[in-house]
């Protein structure tokens, strides 16, 4: 499993260790060399369970002679085969690797620095400069100007560009529904303007559940309550394109003033009222469930109005699948991906990275490598990897 | 890894103080590069298709992809393989 002198140095390290903190167990208060002695048996049980320390037996034909030096004396003063005796007993368990194996595998990773590493959010790491302070200084001078902009400035240009033409039927409609509501006739264009853009930023916002819902333009459509005009209006003319529902919003409106004010407010009478198919009113059931989603909506427009919830769901089933299946797919493979990699895992300290182009270079030493459940230590190691 | 799992079993079974089990941990830090630097002369070549690169905290992490290591004992080819690298400057000073 391990090459001998990986082998020795584990030992080597064990010893040293068990050495430089004996101190500390045997001073006052310490739990005394007892305790020590019971951490370096459990300590290297598990290290030769797992396959990294070879078996005690073996000790002596290490190889280097260093380490087999220095742990002649340590057992000295330890109780040396208490030790072996312990060993003993695991050897049979050596002759049944694959299992024991495993655990060593996933242990190091949450005692490195791979979970912390895992938190992190991959930064923008591109820096030409290889030099670690350097390195750092752009990345913190980077991070937050280019991190941050892309996500944040998308959003706005979508309904900024969308808003206008919709905004001014919606004003025209709200302006009697505002009345209703007390509000003076002159102020609900802009009030409307406002409530109209927080409720698309909320929508914005919450892109992952709407995208679950996994209806692009009825986002773009719905504003507030007016959402529900424009998807109750698009029930009778079905128009495909989002102009066209503008249009067909606004005659609606105009043939329909005195309801719109009914729309604005929560109350399901006025779908009544414009839709008198009985399957609607169970499609404003679902609708309020999902109100801001409005995801129920153009599936029911564009299917046929007969089974209204079950064609809702039975579509929204279809459509919805493939748009998260194939997202949740990405990311599990990204994830898994992760994990997978950490089977196969190199720590070291680097010297120094540089990248010409796509072309990187990195030169690593004292590192420890576990590949193919073998663990390999290296003084050196440069690596040449292709981006 | 096996240290730190003996350590969790010994300051539960409360035989040891996490304290001391800390203590033990940076010990283990300090002898295992010692170790590193002192007995292994070894040198390795890696080469591989990078598919990850991140630098964060002055850690670098790559991941590779179909990556080769060569060293004068063996040779190990692996489909993916992940690198973490923290700045020796920072561990000497």
């Amino acid at each position: 499993m391990t090459t001998s002198t990986t082998s020795a140095v584990y030992i080597h390290v064990i010893e040293d260790v068990i050495e430089k903190v004996r101190e500390e167990f045997v001073a006052d208060g310490g739990p005394g060399e007892k305790v020590l002695q019971e951490l370096q048996g459990l300590w290297e049980l598990k290290m030769m369970q797992a396959g990294a320390v070879l078996q005690p037996s073996e000790r002596p034909s290490v190889p280097k002679p260093g380490p087999g030096a220095a742990i002649t004396p340590v057992h000295d003063l330890n109780v040396p085969y208490e030790g072996t005796e312990e060993y003993e007993t695991p050897t049979a368990e050596m002759l049944f690797p694959p299992t024991p194996l495993q655990t060593p595998i996933q242990t190091p990773l949450p005692g490195t620095a791979d979970s912390s590493m895992y938190n992190i959010p991959t930064g923008p790491s591109d820096y030409p400069t290889p030099t670690s302070n350097e390195g750092v200084g752009a990345s913190n001078d980077i991070k937050p100007g280019v991190g941050r902009p892309s996500p944040y400035m998308q959003p706005p240009s979508p309904w900024m560009n969308q808003r206008p033409p919709l905004g001014v039927d919606v004003n025209v409609a709200y302006v009697e529904g505002r009345e209703e509501v007390d509000r003076g006739s002159s102020q609900p264009a802009t009030q409307d303007f406002f409530t109209g853009p927080t409720g698309k930023r909320k929508r914005d916002e919450f892109p992952p559940q709407y995208q679950g819902g996994g209806y692009i333009p009825q986002q773009d459509g719905a504003g507030d309550a007016v959402g529900d005009v424009f998807e109750l209006e698009i029930i009778q003319s079905k128009p495909s394109g989002r102009s066209g529902t503008v249009k067909v919003t606004s005659a609606q409106q105009k043939e329909s003033s005195s309801r719109i004010p009914q729309l604005d407010g929560p109350i399901p009478d006025p779908y009544e009222d414009m839709l008198s198919t009985p399957n609607i009113y169970n499609y404003q059931t679902v609708n309020e469930d999902y109100n801001v989603v409005n995801t129920p909506a153009p599936d029911l427009q564009a299917s046929t109005p007969a089974p209204p919830t079950q064609n809702d769901l039975d579509e929204n089933g279809d459509d919805e699948p493939p748009l998260n299946e194939n997202d949740d797919d990405d990311l599990d493979d990204i994830d898994q991906g992760e994990e997978l990699n950490t089977q196969h895992l190199v720590l070291a300290q680097f010297d120094k990275v540089t990248r010409t182009k796509s072309r990187w270079k990195c030169t690593l030493k004292d590192g420890i490598m576990h590949i193919n459940n073998k663990d390999i230590l290296f003084n050196k190691a440069s690596g040449e990897f292709d981006f | 890894m096996c240290l730190t799992e003996t350590l969790d079993e010994m300051v539960q079974s409360g035989t040891l103080s996490p304290e001391l089990a800390i203590q033990v941990l940076v010990q283990f830090d300090k002898s295992m590069t010692e170790a590193l630097e002192a007995q292994v002369k070894s040198k390795v070549t890696i080469k591989g298709h990078l598919h990850t690169y991140r630098f964060c905290d002055n850690v670098w992490t790559f991941i590779l992809q179909d990556a080769l290591f060569k060293s004068e004992e063996l040779q190990e080819n692996v489909s993916r393989v992940k690198i973490v690298a923290c700045d020796s400057k920072l561990l000497t000073q």
